[in-house]
């Protein structure tokens, strides 16, 4: 019995503990909750969002969670629902009012016409990645100061100030990224993956093809070759790369072609110099020379 | 005559469907006009207010107006194709459907790998065997072409309280349910409570399905204890995950008790006058405890098992040396894993098991009419581990290697040492090429060096396995 009260003071003590799949979500409900709220991550930056390792830890953090916010569209699909399963949590169900499915307020983009696995993995909803917009980033924090007033109402202007604070910041840095990546519309790119969608659409880059086939089907050297013919014909600036698959394939392509690979980070803790929200865009902003 | 009718009403019901759908575009297009003047409107209503206020509202307020505006005509759109009345289809279960099957080729014929045994341990561990009056066979049962089987997924909540999950094997001899239960959802303080027919949490490996497994048969120790669906069983299960920062988590069953190889309750002979007299079921207890901690990019995970129950083994049919077996029996496991990941795609994992299994009962031997000729006490102290390596190359390459041994068996009949061999042995390696989440090829090689045949002479088999698995439908997500 002794042993159960020294457990128990973990859950007591803290304000609200969030568990948050990926490290943005992380960082933007610390910018709204500051301390008033412990966040955990599950997912790490630097790793594919699609393939997290369910470590039993996990189990653990989603257990002692008083909430979970998830980004959706079928990106945790792999990995978060046996976490949720097994840590038992009322306050971590899907249908609970402690849980937030991020892609549920954003407008989705390139929502398959039909879905079928001959297509490779395809997210049925639409992409997933809506948080590489900056204008999204903005939706989101809002959605977030919503969600934790409804948990914590007693602090309500407290979030309330620190979403003004945030959105006044950001809103200037939207101002200062739209003018550094003005020179860079209308430029063609070449990905990896299409995890750049809403990164492209708000800067006006146009993403001509992917290097992997279909989504989630490694480089095939029959589509490679076409990829060179079409670089040579279309003249894409670059090959923006995510960090986390092998760059060998984009390498290739580039030592042909003589087009540039850059990494491109699409979460905090990605790269070295991606520490924040703001670093995080400020290198991608920069990325393109 | 009759033809020409027909196919001038053919015809013309084109012509009236042509016409039709001219109507039905020309309606459409109106409609496509009528909601884009519609959103201009709302566009320039909204725009109107959101100038009115702040500056910094502003921005916001015509994006989420512009979310509104959007969502306005999504729901629109909805309606015009409404669901039929009474449709219920949005409550479909997820489905999905896993094929298995296999290539084999063995160093001996079906019918006399069929007799082999692990002297002491268990027998018919190869080929098809048969149980409560039905054929089955283990996986990759016949040399040549294998349908293992055909698994079932269908799972849904069933309310706000509780899930539920079904899985069913089809083979060709039939249907087994291989699990059917609900879980708790919403009874808080980390416990969840499952009821039904499952596979038990027992250990590492036994409540995983042969799909998740590395490699294409069970571990020696496993299958020659428990059987090939391990201990699968119809109950109770209790689950509490403490509020720790390290995983911790406690867990008790109550099971029925009906294990092929080592646990039942049955009577076994004449009710009147019984070979050996059934015991109360439920008659199976299992208890556990597992724990986790990560450093950096691996994870170690630990867990200790114990299942305590009567075991009622009938072997009163069989043609050599016809036997019935009724005991209590004890089994222990204990289970380390220990993973390091490389990147998203790229890992190394070392998993072993060891059991333990500990049985205290009489041997009743019977002749050709039944009749029990002696019954010795018997005693069984048998141990065994299995150790793999797995080395996941990248997303589609995998390579691995197990090795399995049994290295305890006593086994004494009135307190006298049979002499049964200790040094059985198995070894296993296997690659394995995935062209996605939802397709695997796996080629496998075993030696396997623990089967005698009936004349208590070692057998080496060697066994070339190709397996193919595919699944269809909801996509499983992989747990630890």
């Amino acid at each position: 019995m002794r042993f159960l009260l020294l457990l128990l003071p973990l859950t007591l003590f803290a304000n609200l503990n969030i568990a948050v799949s990926y490290p943005y979500i992380g960082a933007l409900t610390k910018s709204i909750g500051a301390d008033k709220v412990e966040t955990v991550v599950l997912a790490k930056g630097n790793w594919d969002p699609h393939f997290v390792v369910p470590r039993p830890s996990l189990i653990s953090k989603v257990r002692n969670a008083d909430g979970l916010i998830m980004n959706g569209g079928q990106l945790e699909i792999g990995w978060l629902p046996p976490l949720i399963k097994r840590a038992a949590n009322p306050k971590t169900n899907i249908n609970a009012a402690t849980f937030l499915n991020l892609s549920n307020h954003v407008t989705m983009i390139d929502k398959p016409q039909s879905v079928d696995r001959s297509g490779g993995d395809l997210h049925p909803d639409g992409n997933p990645h809506f948080h590489l917009d900056p204008k999204n980033i903005l939706i989101l924090a809002n959605v977030i100061k919503e969600y934790l007033i409804s948990m914590d109402a007693k602090n309500q202007d407290f979030y309330e100030k620190n979403y003004i604070d945030f959105f006044d910041m950001w809103n200037k840095k939207i101002d200062m990224w739209n003018e550094k990546m003005l020179s860079k519309k209308g430029l063609k790119v070449i990905q990896f993956h299409n995890n750049l969608a809403y990164f492209n659409k708000s800067y006006g880059l146009e993403s001509i093809a992917t290097i992997e086939p279909l989504p989630g089907i490694p480089p095939s050297s029959k589509h490679t070759i076409s990829l060179i013919k079409l670089i040579k014909e279309q003249k894409p600036c670059c090959i923006l790369h995510d960090v986390y698959h092998s760059t060998k394939t984009a390498e290739y392509i580039s030592s042909k072609t003589d087009i540039p690979v850059i990494l491109m980070p699409h979460d905090i803790g990605s790269l070295d110099n991606t520490e924040d929200l703001i670093s995080l865009f400020e290198y991608l902003t920069g990325a393109i020379k | 005559m009759k033809k020409l009718i027909c196919l001038s009403l053919v015809a013309s019901s084109f012509l009236l469907a042509d016409t039709d759908l001219e109507q039905l575009k020309a309606q459409m297009d109106k409609q496509q006009l009528m909601i884009e003047k519609l959103l201009k409107k709302i566009q320039k209503l909204e725009q109107a207010d959101a100038s009115n206020e702040q500056n910094y509202i502003q921005k916001l307020d015509i994006k989420t107006a512009h979310n509104h505006q959007e969502n306005a005509v999504q729901k629109k759109q909805a309606s015009e194709t409404k669901n039929a009345t009474f449709m219920q289809s949005q409550y479909m279960p997820d489905i999905s459907l896993i094929m298995d099957t296999s290539y084999v080729s063995r160093s001996k014929k079906d019918d006399e790998a069929a007799h082999l045994e692990v002297p002491g341990v268990a027998h018919g561990l190869l080929g098809s065997h048969s149980h409560d009056g039905d054929s089955h066979s283990t996986y990759n049962a016949s040399n040549g072409f294998n349908l293992n089987y055909a698994e079932l997924v269908l799972s849904s909540a069933v309310d706000p309280f509780f899930t539920m999950d079904g899985i069913f094997h089809f083979s060709e001899h039939g249907v087994e349910i291989e699990e059917l239960f609900f879980t708790s959802t919403a009874l808080g303080y980390g416990t969840r409570v499952k009821g039904g027919k499952f596979n038990s949490n027992f250990g590492y490996l036994n409540e995983q399905h042969h799909h998740a497994w590395d490699f294409a048969d069970m571990p020696l120790v496993y299958e020659s204890f428990l059987g090939m669906h391990g201990l699968n069983e119809k109950g109770l299960q209790l689950q509490w995950t403490a509020p720790t920062k390290n995983y911790l988590m406690l867990g008790a069953e109550v099971l029925q008790g009906e294990n092929e190889q080592m646990f039942g309750n049955a009577t076994i002979g004449d009710a009147q006058d019984p070979i050996a007299k059934g015991s109360r079921a439920p008659s199976l207890f299992v208890a556990y405890a597992k724990t986790s901690f990560d450093i950096e990019d691996t994870t170690v995970l630990g867990g200790l098992s114990y299942a305590n129950g009567t075991s009622r083994i009938d072997h009163s049919d069989d043609e050599d040396g016809p036997h019935v077996f009724s005991a209590d029996s004890v089994l222990y496991g204990a289970d380390l894993t220990i993973k390091h990941y490389f990147d998203s795609y790229s890992f190394l994992t070392w998993q072993s098991e060891w059991l333990m299994r500990d049985m205290d009962g009489v041997q009743y031997n019977l002749d050709g009419t039944g009749a029990v000729v002696s019954s010795p006490n018997l005693t069984k102290e048998q141990a065994g581990l299995y150790t793999q390596l797995i080395y996941a190359i990248d997303k589609n390459w995998k390579i691995g290697a197990r090795y399995d041994t049994i290295y305890k068996n006593d086994v004494a009949a009135n307190g006298i040492d049979l002499n049964k061999p200790t040094d059985l042995n198995k070894y296993s390696t296997m690659i394995e090429y995935r062209t996605s989440e939802f397709a695997k090829f796996r080629l496998q090689y075993n030696r396997n060096e623990a089967l005698y045949n009936e004349d208590g002479m070692r057998e080496k088999i060697d066994t070339i396995i190709l397996q193919a698995n595919f699944s269809i439908g909801a996509h499983g997500a992989h747990s630890f």
